[in-house]
């Protein structure tokens, strides 16, 4: 493979990746804090998808569209989120696994139709926004600008949640709740306002994820299951609830795609399994998780 | 006397059993054939979520993808008859038996984690079944399927198949509970209780969860052959999420602390089914909302609902 080959494939490894760390990670945190394996995931995904599209066409008159549907979309996502938590999810904390995964799975078959009911069967398609649309060019190497801003906006969400955790007072308030529910609560933190922002963050980047995604590939019924077993294979490979482990997941995740389909194409489906695994073998709590 | 209420209880499941055998062995007297064929289809996935619910209600392992076995049944069986002269009673064997080895091997790693762990790594593995079958056109023929199945022509009646699995998964019910109500089953409820007390007591934990893995496994496969009869056409879509998720909601519908909990939630799933469909495509939506009033209002499942409630008027009785 030509130097400029690896790169192009290297670089499309990364935006798929990136994509995907934004919905792995809000998976990874509700799971880290509330300790709910959220199987609706992918569906919020998907309803951001639809959103950005909807919202992108109904204000097409207006310029910028796509910003807008780009910031209004994660929005509604997250509201409705929040109301998911509020009304169905508060219920079944206290619960075993197996009535969150029943709860969470119904989610998925409600929420999926109620995009086909919304937006029919058909898939749609949302224009890459101007000044994204057109390649980059620099000497002989040339790729599609909206991929270098995924691969941008990536990290830059990244080192945003990872220095909300970190340094605000905010972020030290959800490590409590996570570390200790009981001993948070007592200290006078409101576990379950807590819980609802987390829950509601969450989804919001799972909502930006898939408006992000909306340029690059047909908003489409079915989305959401592609994405949650993607998801699932990146939040085990990095280790369940940590963010640092969603985000080397999911460039393991993008290159090994990548590369792979050039190794064996008929089999690029089952290599984020077989890393799944690997790494569930070797590591069970995954890369950067903490053992139980 | 807890043993004679269990003999009691034992004795009137077996009674219940005989009972609901020959419900089902006149059924065909009174109904037409399409309904025998749904009869027939609610057997096998009632079977197929017993197999199931061995593991997730008995022993408390939550499987993803108990739909990968439930394929590898299908798909050996099938195989089996397209390819070779071998006769159908080897083949329908066959299927389980391969379920049950390639339970080994995927149980083998899989018992080694626990909860969430375990049930992602039992979809992973689910999903590469998937794959294989997808992607193996020489062999498996992909998405298209293997259809058109030579099976005797004794089972071209729909109503002399329904007789066949109605003896199958009679005679597979009956198997899974003695496994049930044995030792090794009483063992298996520990673990379910509480894995770490149950090491104490000397128990090799990760073996008996193996066992348990294969022996669904193998259960799982056999209602898959049992299908692949039944509908003479398999297809890759058998061993994806979907299909493994219809068998958890099955089991959690009826509930899953109870022996007969699935056969019942197979019951109720096939009605709903197939009566929402005649009034709306939005199937998935209606079943979606019946799962969330399930789990908000009546997490015990059916099954567990109506004993908890009989053992409450029970109690008034006798208080």
């Amino acid at each position: 493979m030509s130097f400029q080959g690896f790169i192009i494939q290297l670089l499309s490894g990364l935006s798929v990746g990136m994509v995907i760390f934004l919905i792995a990670v809000g998976l990874s945190i509700i799971f880290g804090t509330l300790g709910v394996l959220n199987l609706s995931h992918g569906s919020l995904y998907m309803l951001g998808a639809y959103l950005c599209f909807w919202l992108s066409s109904t204000l097409s008159q207006f310029s910028g569209s796509f910003w807008w549907a780009l910031f209004l979309a994660p929005v509604a996502v997250a509201l409705f989120g929040g109301l998911m938590e509020v009304l169905l999810l508060r219920r079944i904390y206290e619960m075993e696994h197996l009535v969150q995964f029943l709860l969470t799975f119904a989610l998925i078959l409600i929420i999926g139709d109620l995009c086909k009911l919304g937006w029919g069967v058909d898939y749609h398609m949302v224009e890459t926004p101007w000044p994204l649309n057109g390649p980059f060019i620099l000497g002989q190497f040339i790729f599609p600008r909206y991929n270098i801003f995924l691969i941008l906006s990536g990290p830059a969400i990244f080192v945003g949640l990872w220095s909300l955790i970190r340094y605000t007072r905010l972020g030290r308030v959800i490590r409590a709740v996570t570390y200790s529910r009981e001993m948070a609560s007592a200290l006078g933190v409101n576990v379950p306002m807590v819980y609802t922002g987390v829950f509601m963050l969450g989804c919001g980047l799972a909502g930006l994820g898939g408006a992000l995604v909306a340029p690059m590939s047909a908003v489409m019924p079915g989305m959401d299951m592609v994405v949650l077993v993607d998801c699932f294979i990146i939040v085990v490979i990095g280790g369940l609830g940590s963010l640092t482990g969603a985000f080397l997941g999911s460039i393991i995740f993008g290159l090994v795609h990548a590369f792979g389909i050039l190794v064996a194409p008929r089999l690029a489906i089952a290599f984020g399994f077989i890393l799944m695994i690997v790494v569930l073998i070797i590591r069970p709590w995954g890369l950067m998780g903490k053992p139980e | 006397m807890m043993e004679l209420t269990l003999k009691r209880e034992s004795s009137r499941i077996i009674a219940g059993l005989i009972v609901s055998f020959g419900l089902f062995a006149i059924l065909p007297l009174f109904i037409g054939e399409g309904y025998v064929s749904l009869v027939n289809e609610m057997l096998i996935l009632a079977l197929a979520a017993c197999a199931l619910n061995l593991m997730l209600g008995f022993t408390g392992m939550v499987s993803f993808g108990p739909a990968g076995l439930y394929a590898v049944g299908a798909y050996t069986t099938a195989l089996i008859l397209i390819y070779t002269k071998i006769p159908f009673g080897i083949a329908l064997i066959a299927g389980p038996v391969m379920a049950g080895l390639v339970s080994i091997v995927v149980g083998w790693f899989c018992v080694r984690l626990t909860q969430v762990y375990f049930a992602l790594l039992t979809l992973a593995f689910s999903q590469i079944i998937h794959t294989i079958i997808f992607q193996w056109y020489g062999f498996t023929r992909g998405d298209d399927g293997i259809v058109e199945i030579p099976v005797p022509a004794f089972f071209h009646s729909i109503t002399n198949y329904y007789y066949f699995s109605l003896v199958v998964v009679t005679i597979c019910l009956c198997l899974l509970w003695r496994i049930v109500n044995s030792p090794f089953g009483k063992t298996l409820q520990a673990i379910r209780e509480n894995p770490h007390r149950t090491e104490f007591v000397g128990i090799h934990v990760r073996r008996y969860r193996l066992s348990v893995f294969v022996l669904s496994g193998f259960f799982l496969g056999m209602a898959g052959s049992l299908y692949c009869g039944f509908n003479k056409n398999v297809f890759p879509n058998y061993a994806d999420m979907m299909k493994s998720t219809e068998m958890l909601v099955v089991c959690l519908l009826g509930g899953i602390h109870t022996f007969l909990g699935p056969v019942v939630g197979s019951v109720v799933y096939m009605v709903l089914d197939k009566v929402i469909t005649l009034y709306t495509e939005y199937w998935p939506l209606v079943l979606g909302l019946v799962i969330v009033g399930l789990v908000i209002f009546l997490s015990g499942g059916i099954v567990g609902f109506i004993s908890e409630k009989i053992a409450v008027a029970r109690q008034r009785d006798t208080g």
